[in-house]
């Protein structure tokens, strides 16, 4: 398979063609390594989506369809991977602020990052700050991701800050939020590490953390 | 804070206030000054008095004294007490998935799924039988076809609590119109609706369903947007058509999506849509939610003087685009109030009005509504209101604003009725009821028009 061709075309969201060439691939009884490497032209591909996002040529809607795309691809490639051997680029808690019910860029970014080979927990809706605690507990994490659309989940978000510190496990995690009333200075008002508006942007934020991690 | 509106007799306030709202909205003139229009969503009026916002949205009733502290301490042109549009009386009752009220008492719309792919033949098909016969059902869980007398019980308990909750509200505005002289129309004083491709995506679809299906499927879904028009331009009309009649329709999906799926999708019904209104002497006002910044060449082709309330974008561009056609409100930005000084947001306002107002068609008003009393700090926000009153006043009143509406400018093709089994009219009924009384004509039509916006609000 021509992993360039397959990187543009799910670039160029061309749905059909992807799954075509990926149901062929997966036919052909290809070895863990090929198969890798396919998974590494798929993210690729969703490389060329956030660019075209950040360029302004696509937009919220061409990024829910490829976080669509990229899943209906991964559930054709699992056929013939084998899992245990799936390394993750890291872990994140994901959901929205205490109050908050929407979800539609929540997801955006669980897709992205997904395709982007994290592990991502995802809380679903109206999340209080005990609830992302328990999950830090639980789990080894690297990142907790909230979002939220209302003004009101600037205070939920600090919320949840707060009780990341009183539960002595802020320093464990990076903490990253985004949705529309996120700007620097409610960041920084949080006490949050990063924010975004922009998924793509943001999945890069975490990138950049997890390699840090790693130099560490 | 202001004390200058009580002192003076709300008859002669009131009479200024329709004279600046009608030379902009309507006359095409120069008015006075510049019209104020700001107000606070119910949430944030409870919280301004300290009240329960959950009790509030029940009995809103008690929310009286609150609301009238506010008109005392805020200055605005038209009522700053607003209502709401989401009582929980009439959607808890239904057990609603698309409005649900959040842990911290504010309704909200989550991402929901009303209407499958495989549908949209019998949504092109039989529109009104598929909101009512799937739709409705699937986001309003005590509609249960299945359970067809708590269904019928459910219903007749939302409905009454959707009339009841509405007049509550709307009297208690009214009383307050009265006693402060607020201008009556307004955003939402006219009939209210979505544009079709909006409609069929907030509830009907979801955002990430239609998102998919403008790529999978969008001659379905152009079909779609035709065949649910007659309902949502109908859903929209109000009902008593003056030279005064407005419908507002917030615009939700077209700063989501690519221009080409826009021009093709979105914006032919929408397009239809105005021009119908404006051909029957209706102005719509929209909001512009996002930024519309690459759709300006798109807004300017609207009927003349469609108000057009932005959320961001450059007031500069905005005008010069569209300020001698369109009426301009909005953009003014509210988080400014909370993280601003009070001088930094009067010079805000200035250089909004100085930019905008030039050649009137403009009204002030805020980017968006603030959802919580939090989300401002009303020592800036009266300072804001109180400085536009006093700077934004013309020198050159009554002169021709720009460009003149007439209705007789616009031709549309007739489009599909609304037919359907749940739909009656009154010729249809006397055919199965000869021996009914013509009498009988304005009630029943009255009713059955009242179940059909009752219905359609649901899914708004």
């Amino acid at each position: 398979m021509e992993l360039k061709t397959l990187s543009q075309m799910i670039g160029d969201l061309e749905e059909d063609q992807v799954l075509e060439m990926l149901n062929t691939f997966v036919s052909s009884n290809p070895s863990q390594e090929d198969a890798q490497k396919v998974v590494n032209a798929c993210q690729e591909g969703m490389g060329i989506v956030g660019e075209l996002f950040e360029k302004g040529e696509y937009f919220v809607g061409d990024l829910i369809f490829a976080g669509e795309l990229l899943t209906a691809a991964m559930d054709v490639l699992k056929l013939v991977m084998d899992s245990s051997g799936e390394e993750k680029t890291g872990t994140i808690v994901l959901g929205t602020a205490h109050g908050d019910l929407h979800d539609i860029s929540k997801n955006i970014f669980k897709s992205m990052a997904q395709a982007a080979g994290f592990e991502v927990y995802d809380l679903e809706i109206d999340q209080s700050a005990s609830e992302f605690v328990e999950k830090v507990k639980e789990v080894q994490l690297d990142i907790v991701g909230m979002s939220g659309v209302l003004t009101l989940a600037i205070d939920a978000m600090k919320d949840t800050v707060e009780a990341l510190v009183e539960a002595g496990l802020r320093n464990e995690v990076k903490v990253i939020i985004r949705g529309n009333p996120v700007t620097k200075e409610s960041c920084e008002h949080i006490g949050a590490d990063a924010f975004t508006t922009n998924a793509a942007e943001g999945v890069k934020i975490c990138q950049g953390w997890v390699k840090q991690y790693v130099r560490c | 804070m202001s004390d200058v509106k009580v002192l003076q007799d709300p008859k002669e306030l009131q009479e200024e206030r329709t004279s600046i709202f009608h030379d902009v909205y309507f006359n095409n003139k120069i008015p006075k000054r510049v019209p104020v229009s700001l107000s606070l969503p119910f949430e944030a009026i409870a919280e301004f008095g300290e009240l329960d916002i959950v009790e509030a949205q029940w009995n809103s009733a008690i929310a009286e004294e609150t609301a009238d502290k506010l008109c005392q301490t805020l200055y605005s042109d038209v009522n700053p007490f607003s209502g709401s549009l989401r009582f929980p009386s009439f959607y808890q009752a239904l057990k609603s998935q698309s409005f649900v009220m959040g842990s911290n008492g504010f309704f909200q719309h989550p991402e929901v799924v009303g209407m499958l792919d495989e549908e949209y033949d019998y949504l092109i098909e039989k529109p009104y039988d598929c909101l009512l016969e799937k739709v409705i059902p699937r986001q309003y869980k005590a509609l249960d076809l299945n359970d067809p007398v708590n269904m019928a019980i459910s219903f007749a308990k939302s409905l009454l609590g959707f009339t009841n909750d509405f007049m509550t509200s709307g009297q208690l505005g009214g009383k307050l119109t009265e006693k402060y002289g607020y201008y009556a129309g307004g955003l939402l004083s006219g009939g209210f609706t979505e544009a079709p491709f909006d409609f069929l995506a907030d509830q009907l679809r979801s955002f990430k369903g239609v998102s998919m299906d403008v790529r999978r499927m969008p001659e379905k879904v152009a079909e779609a947007c035709e065949a649910l028009y007659p309902i949502v331009f109908k859903k929209g009309l109000p009902a008593n058509i003056t030279r005064e009649s407005t419908v507002f329709i917030p615009l939700h999906m077209p700063t989501f999506m690519r221009e080409k799926d826009f021009a093709k999708l979105w914006w032919p019904s929408f397009k239809k849509m105005l021009d119908e209104y404006a051909s029957m002497g209706v102005h719509a006002s929209i909001f512009c939610e996002d930024d519309w910044t690459r759709y300006l060449d798109y807004l300017y082709e609207l009927p003349t003087d469609t108000i057009m309330m932005f959320e961001y974008g450059d007031a500069k561009k905005i005008k010069e685009k569209l300020g001698k056609k369109h009426i301009i409100t909005g953009l003014y930005p509210v988080t400014m109030l909370k993280t601003h000084t009070k001088q930094q947001c009067i010079d805000k306002a200035k250089e909004m009005v100085d930019i905008l107002a030039p050649g009137g068609k403009y009204v002030f008003g805020l980017d968006k509504h603030p959802l919580s009393i939090g989300d401002v700090n009303m020592e800036n926000f009266c300072a804001v209101a109180e400085y536009v009153r006093d700077y934004a006043v013309y020198s050159n009143i009554g002169e021709t604003a720009g460009l003149q509406f007439n209705k007789e400018d616009y031709k549309v093709l007739p489009s599909r009725r609304l037919e359907s089994k749940y739909f009656k009219r009154w010729d249809q009924y006397k055919v199965e009821n000869p021996r009914v009384s013509d009498f009988g004509a304005p009630k029943l039509q009255g009713y059955e028009e009242m179940i059909f916006q009752y219905l359609i609000f649901l899914l708004l």
